[in-house]
């Protein structure tokens, strides 16, 4: 790694380091977050049966 | 007696059928060819022992390593309706494979055994292998395996397209399995007489694919079948071109006199033309004998069930099937295909053979529980049965299938019935409209009937009802009046049988279609037809009565217990419902349990202590997986798939799906999938779950997430509780859940 490669490496980590120091709601946001659920109905349905049961 | 042990004889029931207990023909026809000197049969319930080979750990990798990829479906501008069910398949396998496959094992144990009374264990497990089938299904697409059925993209009605499926390597999954497992059985004892027992639909190209693969390889075997199914189509594909690369001969109705003289008749040089019952191809041409004699059933041997599999059935306890009559002394139902099957007449054991039976069964096979076979207990048998189980001390627990008889079930006849170890009892309802069960000529009333299910209820006999929709002229509203008499005696009725009515050449309604207001309509290209579309001159047309069966399930499942929540296999015939009411569980007690279980469910929050479940798997999709099988579950698109009874397809279905459903627009999903359950996130959802795995827990994240985030926080988990991606627990560290979670 030549000289400038290892500033900006350095700069890099420090801007990372920043970013861990930030509180985690800064960081994600949570609030912003799209939090959609779907349920998804996932059964076995009677319609799916073999009725000759003989 | 001649014994012949030089002349093996191989009885198959062919897959699909029911896991949950064995079937009773083969024992049957067992018992009456050792009875006559045939010393050397074998019985192979090869539907159980494929759903057990399937669900495996290894046999569910090479299936998770057929299915392609979700790669394919990447950078597409939309996702069409015909690649809908590839998609369902792909995404559905991405999620849930590891996790199936490292639980697999553990669920088949906990059905297996004592776990399976604990709903806690019974639950996951159960759906552990219906995602195992689902994954087998998409190895093999568009086939698909349920723990009910059996479909593929081939008709069943017509003989060219089953004729083909049966050579189907990248589909029929059966091929695998009959070349690695049973051929190499039978090759240590090759068969001279291979039978097959078709009893559904379902079983048709599965037999069919096993009767060519041991003719290529046993040329000297005859293959044989018979069953319930062949009953209703067998003189037609007899008739088919190519089935006898298949099938040597037929047998219709009743098995054993047929099988023994065909046995005799192979084994002696005899004519086959001299085989009762029997068709047969002469020189490539079938040829249809006379109709034997049925057998004396009282008569009969006691079933040998030795040798079939008891270890491999899905369920604690074996349920044994037994015959305590054949044929229906009613017999005048306009919808029933009854004597199609077993032929005319009606024959029945005498209370003392039963129980003489019975008891040498339960003896023999260590058997605390029986199905008795039967379409109607006379009145007499409903009397003299309870007193010769009690006078006996056969101290079993039964259920079967029952007629309305007013007059035996009343509270004392229920009461001796329940004190002879009859624990659920199924009637034939059809509807709660008295101008239909006239046309159905039930020959009984909506009143007697509920009294019979309120005698039996009060007894401790867990009631079921045969309901039926769209019976011609049928009305939505008299559909609407059934479903609320069923919702209105609910503390009576448990469970409610629902089916669509279908118009079978065989029934009453078919021979006399005015009667009935119908016009049938045929299929010429349907050469193997049973079923058959018509228009009604009334009521309800066909689509018109599979919406009002979604609409009636719908009210079940809201306010039937045993519908509702998630008790995939308590519901229907042969359900694993009747071994906890074996182990004289009241079903008051049984339904209060259910209730209980899915209103915890439903009232699970935002634990503190909630983590992500153990396992949960995270797939990224390019389409709305909710959206998909919101889109798939629409009847046009249902109508897509061959129909679940009669394996048919409906002429131009998938045009008229792919001209009204569209296509899906991309749009950036997650697809969860833990504790057997699939829930759809937002990629935001990832992000969150991602903070809640390294905060440890749900407490401790929303500490750091802030209050304004907390309520939405809370809700997401709430609702990710309920569905069991997360789970109150000790944390899964962050570094574990990261590599859990499986990217596309």
């Amino acid at each position: 790694m030549t000289e400038p490669d290892k500033k900006k490496d350095g700069a890099k980590k420090e801007a990372a380091k920043d970013e861990t120091a930030k509180p985690l709601a800064e960081k994600i946001g949570f609030a912003k977050l799209d939090l959609t659920v779907e349920e998804v109905e996932e059964r076995i349905s009677p319609r799916e049966t073999n009725v000759f049961d003989k | 007696m001649i014994q012949t042990a030089s002349f093996p004889v191989t009885l198959v029931f062919p897959p699909q059928g029911h896991f949950t207990q064995p079937y009773l023909a083969l024992p049957c026809l067992k018992a009456w060819l050792r009875e006559h000197g045939f010393a050397d049969v074998e019985v192979i319930d090869a539907s159980v022992e494929a759903y057990d080979r399937f669900l495996t750990a290894d046999y569910l990798a090479r299936a998770s390593a057929r299915v392609p990829s979700l790669a394919s479906f990447e950078g597409a501008q939309e996702l069409r309706f015909e690649d809908m069910e590839a998609f369902r398949a792909a995404a559905e396998s991405a999620a849930s494979a590891a996790s199936v496959i490292a639980g697999v094992e553990e669920a088949k144990r906990v059905l297996r055994g004592e776990d399976f009374y604990d709903p806690e264990r019974y639950v996951p497990a159960v759906r552990t292998l219906y995602h195992g089938l689902r994954l087998v299904s998409a190895a093999h697409f568009p086939s698909q395996l349920t723990p009910h059925n059996f479909t593929m993209r081939y008709a069943n009605d017509r003989s060219a397209e089953v004729l083909a499926a049966t050579v189907d390597r990248e589909e029929n999954p059966f091929l695998e399995f009959y070349d690695s497992e049973l051929l190499p059985r039978l090759d240590a004892r090759p068969p001279r007489v291979l039978g097959l027992s078709v009893i559904y639909g379902s079983q048709l190209i599965p037999a069919l694919t096993l009767g060519r693969l041991v003719k290529e390889r046993f040329p000297d075997c005859h293959v044989t079948a018979g069953g319930g199914f062949l009953a209703y189509i067998g003189a037609k594909l007899m008739r088919a071109p190519g089935v006898d690369a298949c099938l040597d001969s037929l047998v219709f109705h009743e098995g054993e006199a047929p099988l023994l003289g065909l046995c005799r008749a192979l084994r002696d040089g005899g004519d086959l033309a001299e085989v009762g019952s029997l068709t047969w191809f002469d020189g490539g041409t079938p040829v249809e004998n006379a109709p034997g004699h049925p057998i004396p059933l009282d008569r009969a041997p006691v079933p040998d069930f030795d040798g079939l599999p008891f270890d491999k059935y899905f369920s604690p306890e074996t349920v044994l099937p037994f015959d305590i009559n054949r044929g229906c002394y009613y017999g005048e139902c306009t919808f029933c295909t009854l004597p199609t099957v077993i032929g005319p007449g009606y024959r029945t054991r005498r209370a003392e053979t039963i129980v003489d039976h019975v008891i040498r069964l339960r003896d023999r096979h260590g058997a605390r529980c029986f199905n008795f076979i039967t379409d109607c207990m006379p009145p007499g048998m409903i009397a003299d049965l309870p007193d010769e189980l009690i006078r006996r001390e056969a101290n079993v627990r039964w259920w079967s299938d029952a007629r309305i008889e007013p007059r035996a079930y009343t509270a004392e006849g229920a009461r001796a019935l329940y004190d002879s170890g009859c624990r659920k009892l199924l009637f034939g309802f059809e509807t709660a409209t008295p101008r239909l069960l006239k046309l159905m000529k039930k020959g009984q009333s909506v009143k007697s009937t509920l009294e019979v299910a309120e005698n039996c209820s009060k007894a401790g006999i867990s009631v079921t009802f045969y309901a039926m929709v769209g019976f011609p002229s049928e009305t939505r509203e008299e559909a609407r009046a059934t479903l609320d008499f069923l919702l209105a005696h609910s503390d009576v009725v448990r469970e409610v049988s629902l089916q669509t009515f279908h118009l079978d050449e065989v029934a009453e309604t078919y021979r006399d279609p005015a009667a009935f207001g119908i016009e049938v309509l045929d299929d010429p290209r349907a050469d193997l037809q049973l079923y058959h579309d018509y228009v009604a001159a009334s009521g309800m047309t066909a689509a018109e009565a599979a919406e009002a069966f979604d609409e009636m399930m719908a009210g079940f499942r809201a306010n039937l217990p045993l519908f509702s929540g998630d008790n995939v296999l308590y519901f229907m015939q042969k359900s694993h419902y009747f071994l906890h009411l074996a182990r004289d569980v009241h079903p008051d007690e049984f339904v209060r349990r259910c209730a209980e279980r899915t209103n915890a469910r439903e009232a699970r929050g935002a634990d503190p202590s909630l983590a992500p479940a153990e396992g949960l798997a995270l797939v990224e999709l390019p389409f709305s997986y909710a959206d998909c099988v919101r889109t798939l579950g629409h009847p046009l698109a249902r109508a897509v798939r061959p129909d679940f009874l009669t394996g048919s397809f409906v002429e131009g279905a998938r045009e008229e799906a792919i001209a009204s459903l569209g296509a899906l627009a991309p749009a950036r999903r997650v697809l969860a999938y833990a504790n057997g359950e699939f829930v759809e996130l937002r990629p935001d959802g990832r992000t969150a779950l991602a903070a809640l795995a390294a905060a440890g827990s749900l407490g401790e994240l929303l500490a750091e997430a802030g209050s304004e985030a907390a309520e939405g926080l809370r809700a997401f988990a709430a609702r990710l509780h309920r569905r069991g991606a997360l789970t109150p627990r000790a944390a899964v560290p962050a570094a574990e859940f990261e590599t859990q979670g499986v990217t596309s």
